[in-house]
């Protein structure tokens, strides 16, 4: 690990700490064989789910009254459920899940099954009433009724369910963009209340659990160790990290039109183990900003007792961040994100950033060791919008790397098939690293892509405006 | 990740079969105690081998003295919404009559439900002279809390 020539700089004010010379910290390196070994745990779930549901119903169900209905919504139920509890899992950032597929990832995924378990178990709901109800030969309202009303913690499922559906019902993009993003947040944040209401009613009532206790043992230890893991890393591990190491803003630099870096102070920074290209979800303590956590990326590793972000002012949070006063204390989730050197496959690193992407990559470039060659691509639209870009050129020499400004417009200065291996010729030896505003990372994957990078060699962290 | 998705299913094929393989080994035991038969009623005369007991087939002289009246009552089965105990009468060798002089249960729709089911298992028991009747849909536990009564009252009084 090479030590970086490129101090953040003391603070201006001469009262502050003496800063250390960078050293780097302890890092945790992501293994991606615990990874696989999860992704082959949670289909063994998915699978042993399946097949406790199939073989507690009998197959003479099916041709009884009402008993194809019943079998479907049981199923139903059971895979909705399992389903829930990955959701759960993929966003409890657990540190080994995290450091291999990143929070953004992880956040994409679960988005992307989100609406499989809340379709599932309303149709649990809807199946099973029906073949009650064509069982006992009576009319569905009224099978409801009963259900909710005899029926052993139904009711208060039921109203888990509602929950559920609400949430999903509000993060349908049409319904997300009227709210704001605290309002939705808040209640998104409902749905382990309703998790925890329709727990009771799946070991009382489901045939795959009546009679059966290793099954009930069973699931009953996965939720209660899903829960664990929640709060433990969700929610305990950010508190416990913002605790010991107490940052607060130090000062607050201006870097170009538009963005500031944000200098902060802790203590034991030397214990927080950062890799460049990482990212914080940060919580300012002032009013009108504590209630929100906005993730920005380190743009320098961290040299303690001092920590840099760079941030660019496009909406509330981030225009607020420039006249932030020092003293303000900060609360932190993370070290997040897989956008680090450990992703790296290939010999050699193409970093590729525009605009305000340049902090993320800024980092990752300072961790690179010494000699490792890396090309840096810059892209902005006038020159006044390339920061940091004198750091940038001065760890890119010491690295003895090269690095291009491409400064234009876009029919001027875009990287495209034709422009990107004219600039870089050992393309096929090299892994992408791409940083910037969500278009700007997309055209850049695609035309990755389009020159056969493998998806491996191809890293990417996109800023959502 | 690479080949995710592969190893997702991957280890949804090994789940479930694991599973299914620890419930075959759990389940000879289940059907020995006499319960549900998931087969339709077609008579097949090589039934499912079961420890130490005859096949379905079969038919045996009871040790009971014929013509006499011997009325047997069944273990107390426990089943997720209550819990029944059968007594079965059997004479001349066939079972003539059961009742359930025991019935608890959780709540007020188990109780309905029941009472609308216990006749139909009653007629199926004595159809098939055996615990080896059909469930009846909508009341799965029921029916198998009652097969399993009356078998364990049936070799209590040690019939075929």
């Amino acid at each position: 690990m090479s030590a970086s020539p490129v101090a953040f700089g003391a603070p201006k004010s001469p009262a502050g700490p003496k800063r250390q010379p960078a050293r780097s910290p302890a890092t945790r390196r992501p293994h991606p064989a615990l990874a696989r070994l999860a992704l082959l745990a949670a289909g063994a779930g998915l699978g042993a789910t399946l097949a406790v549901t199939i073989t507690s119903q009998p197959a003479s169900q099916l041709s009884a009254r009402g008993g194809p209905l019943t079998y479907a919504g049981s199923l139903a139920g059971m895979i909705g459920t399992y389903l829930a509890l990955i959701m759960v899992l993929l966003v409890s950032r657990i540190p080994f899940v995290e450091r291999v597929a990143g929070q953004d990832g992880l956040l994409r995924l679960h988005r992307a099954i989100a609406p499989w378990p809340i379709s599932l178990l309303a149709a649990h709901a809807l199946f099973l009433t029906l073949g009650y109800a064509e069982a006992a030969r009576t009319g569905t309202w009224h099978e409801a009724g009963v259900l909710l009303a005899n029926y052993p913690d139904v009711l208060i499922a039921t109203i888990g369910l509602a929950l559920m559906c609400l949430i999903g019902i509000i993060s349908v993009r049409a319904v997300r963009r009227r709210l704001r993003r605290e309002t939705w947040w808040l209640i998104h944040l409902w749905m382990y209340l309703a998790l925890a209401l329709s727990f009771a009613h799946v070991i009382v009532l489901g045939p795959a659990f009546v009679g059966h206790p290793l099954t009930q043992v069973v699931w009953s230890v996965a939720w209660a160790a899903t829960a664990g893991l929640v709060l433990c890393y969700r929610f305990g591990l950010p508190v416990v990290r913002s605790l010991r190491h107490r940052l607060t803003v130090t000062e607050v630099r201006q870097e170009g039109p538009g963005v500031v870096s944000v200098i902060c102070s802790g203590r034991r920074l030397d214990r927080l183990a950062v890799s460049g290209g990482q990212f914080f979800c940060w919580r300012f303590l002032a009013r009108g900003l504590w209630w929100q956590a906005h993730p920005y990326s380190l743009s320098a590793l961290p040299q303690p007792p001092y920590l840099r972000l760079t941030v660019k002012a496009v909406g509330d949070h981030s225009s607020a961040l420039a006249s932030i006063r020092p003293g303000t204390k900060i609360a932190i989730e993370g070290p997040y994100g897989a956008f680090t050197r450990y992703a790296q496959r290939r010999p050699r690193a193409l970093l590729v950033a525009a605009g305000i992407g340049v902090t993320a990559l800024r980092a990752l470039l300072e961790d690179l060791p010494r000699g490792s060659a890396p090309v840096v691509l810059l892209r902005a639209s006038q020159p006044a919008d390339l920061v940091l870009s004198a750091e940038v050129r001065e760890l890119v020499k010491h690295r003895r790397g090269t690095i291009h400004e491409l400064v234009g417009s876009r029919e001027k200065a875009a990287i495209t098939e034709v422009s990107l291996p004219r600039l870089v010729p050992d393309l096929a030896q090299r892994d992408v690293y791409v940083c910037g505003p969500e278009g700007f990372v997309a055209s850049i994957v695609e035309t990755a892509r389009n020159l056969d990078f493998p998806d491996e060699a191809i890293h990417h962290e996109a800023f959502a405006l | 990740m690479k080949r995710a998705p592969w190893l997702v299913a991957a280890g949804t094929v090994a789940g479930f079969l694991g599973v299914l393989g620890l419930h075959k080994t759990a389940a000879p035991a289940a059907l020995a105690s006499g319960g549900i038969q998931p087969a339709s009623q077609s008579s097949q005369p090589e039934h499912v081998s079961r420890r130490g007991q005859t096949p379905a087939g079969g038919t045996q002289a009871t040790p009971s003295a014929a013509g006499a009246t011997v009325t047997s009552v069944g273990a107390l089965e426990r089943y997720g919404y209550g819990e029944l105990a059968a007594r079965v009468s059997i004479g001349g060798g066939r079972i003539t009559a059961i009742t359930v002089p025991v019935l608890r249960t959780a709540e007020q729709y188990s109780q309905q439900l029941a009472a609308q089911v216990l006749p139909t298992l009653r007629s199926e028991v004595l159809a098939a002279q055996s615990a080896r009747i059909n469930a009846v849909s909508g009341a799965t536990y029921t029916s198998q809390a009652y097969a399993l009564s009356v078998q364990a009252a049936l070799d209590k009084a040690h019939f075929r």
